[in-house]
């Protein structure tokens, strides 16, 4: 009985290692009956006071999407339709019936976006987004939501020092930290951000593991608490 | 010794429920070049990203992974902007044979260029 309790042992640790969860099936049951393949993500409705965090979040967000194996519509080109269109006021897109997307596109499910914070902090030696975002994706068949996440995410990361010790590495550790604050060093915590936030999607069709995740645990999100929501 | 193996598998389905997802798609530096080209759109930062662009359509074929969805329309529009209109266009038609469901959109980009004043 020993490599039972071996293996008990295990299975604990692995239990408590992991937070409360919930399954994707649980989670998003619309979403194995609509089978969305393609998704458009409108321009994100900007509640922050960061100027920046549209072009962030708009830069970063197909990359992880379609690795979830969903076909995403090039922004770039959208906009520039949409502007053809029209359209050029994110307000008003989000007023457009869901449905006029897929005449419009061919578009399964649309995915709506607010920013509702957006900081990015600068210590020294590492940088940190904290994100606060609020998206729905929803059918365009039915316009049902099919999927959604509002909550806070936090990535942050901190300059390699090369492996040196001491004053020298530490002052290693602050120029790359700084050279990286300097240009685009916010795009791979953004793409971060997103990717977290996109996790807890099931997977689409051009992800290995489509309509095989129905089962998969995802962390089971706890309401932000009244201290937490207070701005 | 079915007990242990029971559990032992209970286990692995576990540790396969905590993998993160694979990669799917090459991107390059398409999310850098992208940002860098919004947030200063001059000839320097759209040469970059054109290059991005490029970069993730020859490098794909290496990884033995598919040219990413929309990648290829992107790239053909930056084209058609540029006024290479036929290499451009041609670019959207190959979005349109690896991505079927871009039908729609494709066509719809198509009609809004020409309404535009393009050809």
């Amino acid at each position: 009985m020993k490599p039972t309790a071996v293996l008990l042992a295990l299975l604990a640790g692995i239990l408590a290692g992991c937070a409360e969860s919930i399954t994707k099936q649980e989670f998003a049951p619309n979403m194995y009956e609509d089978h969305p393949l393609t998704i458009l993500v409108l321009p994100p409705i900007n509640k922050s006071t960061a100027a920046d965090a549209k072009e962030y979040y708009t830069t970063t967000v197909a990359e992880p999407l379609t690795n979830m194996g969903y076909y995403v519509f090039p922004m770039e080109v959208v906009n520039e339709v949409l502007k053809q269109e029209g359209m050029f006021d994110t307000e008003t897109m989000f007023n457009v019936p869901p449905q006029k997307f897929k005449e419009y596109f061919g578009a399964d499910a649309v995915m709506y976006v607010t920013i509702l914070e957006w900081n990015t902090t600068y210590l020294v030696t590492s940088g940190s987004v904290n994100v606060k975002i609020a998206c729905e994706l929803k059918s365009t068949t039915t316009g049902e939501v099919l999927w959604f996440y509002d909550d806070r995410v936090s990535v942050s990361t901190t300059g390699e020092s090369g492996g040196q010790t001491g004053l020298a590495g530490l002052l290693v550790q602050v120029a790359t930290t700084a050279i990286k604050t300097a240009a685009t060093d916010y795009v791979p915590l953004a793409s971060r951000a997103n990717q977290t936030i996109l996790f807890a999607m099931p997977f689409g069709k051009y992800h290995k593991e489509y309509e095989k995740d129905r089962g998969m645990k995802i962390e089971k999100k706890k309401q932000p608490t009244a201290e937490q929501g207070k701005k | 010794m079915k007990y242990p193996i029971f559990i032992l598998s209970t286990v692995l389905l576990f540790l396969i429920g905590c993998v993160p997802p694979g990669q799917a798609f090459f991107w390059g530096d398409y999310s850098s070049t992208l940002y860098s080209y919004k947030k200063t759109p001059d000839e320097k930062t759209l040469a970059a990203h054109k290059e991005s662009l490029l970069l993730i359509i020859t490098e794909s074929p290496k990884k033995k992974l598919p040219v990413p969805p929309g990648v290829y329309a992107e790239y053909g529009y930056m084209l058609v902007l540029e006024g290479k209109e036929a290499e451009g266009l041609g670019y959207l038609d190959k979005e349109l044979s690896l991505y079927p469901e871009s039908g729609v959109f494709i066509a719809r980009f198509k009609q809004a260029y020409q309404k535009k004043g393009g050809s």
